[in-house]
């Protein structure tokens, strides 16, 4: 657009500027006051700055103490295992079927391709009760018979927290539009001099897809380290294999008690920014360093609506 | 002939061999696809079709726990969402819904419009917008109790300090609507100042020049060319916003349980602030009332595709009027 006398601009900046100092304060809110022991926090608590920086309560999550009933860094495992197993298989279904849909024609393509987007239509609420119920009933597991009574099934165990949801609709579309962006001449070439399907997905389409496997990437790490809804229903009962938002939400407090103010009744905020600030610091660092594929992907969403 | 040295057993399988062969190379492309697509649709259908069909069924019985044999109750799950707190936590989420994503969408879309002026450091702005988005609701929900706690809350501090009398915010319905709608709004506005910001960038600034030159103002070139413009992108951004927003779940229950960890009282106070699907996972969890929870996914779940569906007819309108 055209360039705008000085007051314009200047209004410009107070707006963005005054406007993103209002989206960072309570982050930069948690942050400082992590450092605060609570008498430095009571001192001045609408911006607290502690004057000596107080590590305490990152410390405490290294004790052993701490992490025998909070065990952050199982709960950071568990959830590092969530995420590579559903970036894995989530992914290969999303390339195998993106380029199955794109570069292969047979009889029913479309349909089935509707069938598989019908599910894009129906929000996630529905799915909740009656896989909760799939969980909990599984026949011939976690002590059921095989009409599915008498045990847990898989509720409180692992294959809870990876057997549901592998197949995601907006990357199988968001890889078949990719798969349509690159010419078949290059499958063609590889076909002449003999190589399988197999092999060009491999050597000729994988290293054209690199942009948006980091996309996927990066979207199931945000996804499922924030996962917290299913992990809740179907594992609140086995802390060993809680996740990180799941384990960090219900100890947020325990924490504080183990620290030492269950008594009072006080709850230990600073400690809770601690917790936060671990808890995110992952996130932030990933988007800085890869912020633009976060807004391709954010785009990419777009674009198939 | 060369095949009269082989052995007859195979003499008789060589030809449907050779004929194999080349049915597979001659249907190469379909027998793939189905060899691909077969175990995905199986799965697909275990895990995306057969709960949502179960749901319906679900819904239409008592089914107290999950170990418990469901009876038929026929409409009787639906006919409770006729009585409190049902319609009260229906008013609330599409409350919520519409005044989260008016606000959102409203700055989302200014913000995009000054940032895709030739600002100074736009990069660090987008990512202060944007970052938020990436935090887990479950644990930044946390964090901004601490602010409303009514046990030594950052605003009650606040309050003494000024020596004004203390609010417990948690019995207000009114601010704990605000707070809700505040933190959802904060949480959800990164991704339209993304998107936005895109599709103004998209634009060619051919067509504000010629504007420009038939003497167009800023606000007209703003009101007849951008909007126009981000049309399709402020649909988009409505309809996932709204099935976003009506699945508002984790904010509701973990700011508005008074800082602990008790279901059964969040929503609060009074159920003014309780949403569908925190009813849902109080159903389900709390009461063990599965049916009756199944009946208010399905009842969610058809509002949705109404309005989907809907506005998706729309939209599709819309095309036709441009063309």
């Amino acid at each position: 657009m055209r360039r705008h006398v000085s007051a314009g601009r200047i209004a410009i900046y107070v707006i963005l500027i005054g406007g993103s100092l209002v989206m960072a304060f309570p982050m930069a809110y948690a942050l400082v006051g992590s450092f605060c022991d609570l008498g430095q926090f009571y001192a001045r608590p609408w911006f607290p700055i502690p004057t000596k920086p107080d590590f305490t309560n990152y410390r405490l999550m290294f004790t052993a103490e701490f992490t025998a009933t909070v065990d952050i860094w199982r709960w950071i495992g568990n959830t590092l295992v969530r995420i590579g197993w559903y970036t894995l298989i989530t992914g290969t279904i999303a390339v195998l079927a993106g380029y199955v849909f794109s570069k292969l024609r047979f009889r029913g393509r479309e349909t089935v391709f509707m069938y598989l987007l019908s599910s894009m239509m129906i929000p996630g609420i529905v799915f909740l009760i009656p896989t909760y119920i799939m969980m909990a009933r599984f026949p011939g597991v976690g002590g059921n018979d095989m009409s599915g009574r008498g045990g847990h099934g898989f509720v409180d165990s692992w294959p809870a927290l990876l057997i549901t949801g592998w197949v995601n609709v907006y990357y199988v579309f968001l890889f078949r539009q990719t798969f349509r962006s690159i010419p078949d001449d290059f499958e063609e070439a590889a076909r002449v001099d003999g190589a399988t399907t197999l092999r060009c997905l491999k050597d000729v389409y994988l290293p054209m897809l690199k942009p948006t496997l980091t996309v996927l990437v990066i979207f199931q790490f945000v996804t499922f380290w924030n996962d917290y809804q299913w992990p809740l229903i179907v594992s609140s009962g086995n802390r060993d294999i809680w996740t990180l938002a799941l384990g960090f939400q219900r100890m947020l407090l325990t924490g504080a008690q183990i620290k030492g103010f269950a008594s009072t009744g006080a709850v230990d905020y600073p400690f809770t920014f601690a917790m936060a600030v671990v808890a995110t610091t992952p996130l932030i660092v990933l988007f800085l360093s890869l912020q633009s594929y976060f807004v391709e992907g954010v785009q990419g969403f777009a674009i198939k609506g | 002939m060369s095949t009269s040295i082989v052995r007859p057993s195979e003499a008789s399988d060589l030809p449907f061999r050779e004929r194999f062969a080349r049915w597979r190379r001659r249907h190469r492309e379909p027998i793939e696809a189905w060899l691909i697509l077969t175990p995905i649709l199986l799965y697909y259908s275990t895990f995306f079709i057969f709960p949502v069909v179960a749901n319906i069924f679900v819904s239409f019985s008592r089914w107290a726990g999950v170990y418990d044999r469901p009876s038929w109750v026929g409409l009787g799950n639906y006919r409770a969402y006729l009585k409190s707190p049902y319609p009260l936590t229906l008013f609330n989420t599409v409350f919520f819904t519409i005044v989260i994503l008016a606000l959102q969408t409203t700055v989302a879309f200014f913000i995009a419009v000054l940032l895709n002026e030739q600002v100074f450091g736009r990069g660090l702005y987008r990512a202060l917008w944007y970052i938020p988005t990436l935090t887990s609701a479950a644990i930044t929900a946390q964090v901004f109790f601490v602010f409303i706690s009514p046990y030594a809350g950052v605003l009650n501090a606040v309050l003494e300090a000024l020596k004004r009398p203390v609010v417990i915010w948690t019995l207000e319905p009114g601010w704990m609507r605000f707070f809700v709608v505040g933190f959802s709004v904060w949480r959800g506005v990164g991704t339209p100042v993304v998107l936005f910001l895109a599709a103004l960038q998209g634009i060619h600034p051919e067509i504000y020049e010629a504007a420009m030159v038939d003497g167009a103002d800023y606000w007209r070139l703003l009101r007849y060319i951008t909007v126009p413009l981000l049309r399709p992108m402020v649909i988009f951004i409505l309809i996932t916003g709204t099935i976003a927003g009506f699945q508002i779940f984790e904010t509701v229950m973990l700011m508005t349980a008074g800082g602990q960890y008790s279901v059964a009282s969040s929503g609060g106070p009074r159920n003014m602030t309780n949403v569908l699907l925190l009813q849902i996972y109080k159903d389900a969890f709390v009461s063990q009332n599965l049916g009756r929870a199944a009946a208010g996914s399905t009842i969610a779940g058809l509002i949705l595709l109404w309005f989907t569906t809907t506005n998706m007819r729309i939209m599709g309108r819309g095309q036709v009027e441009k063309a």
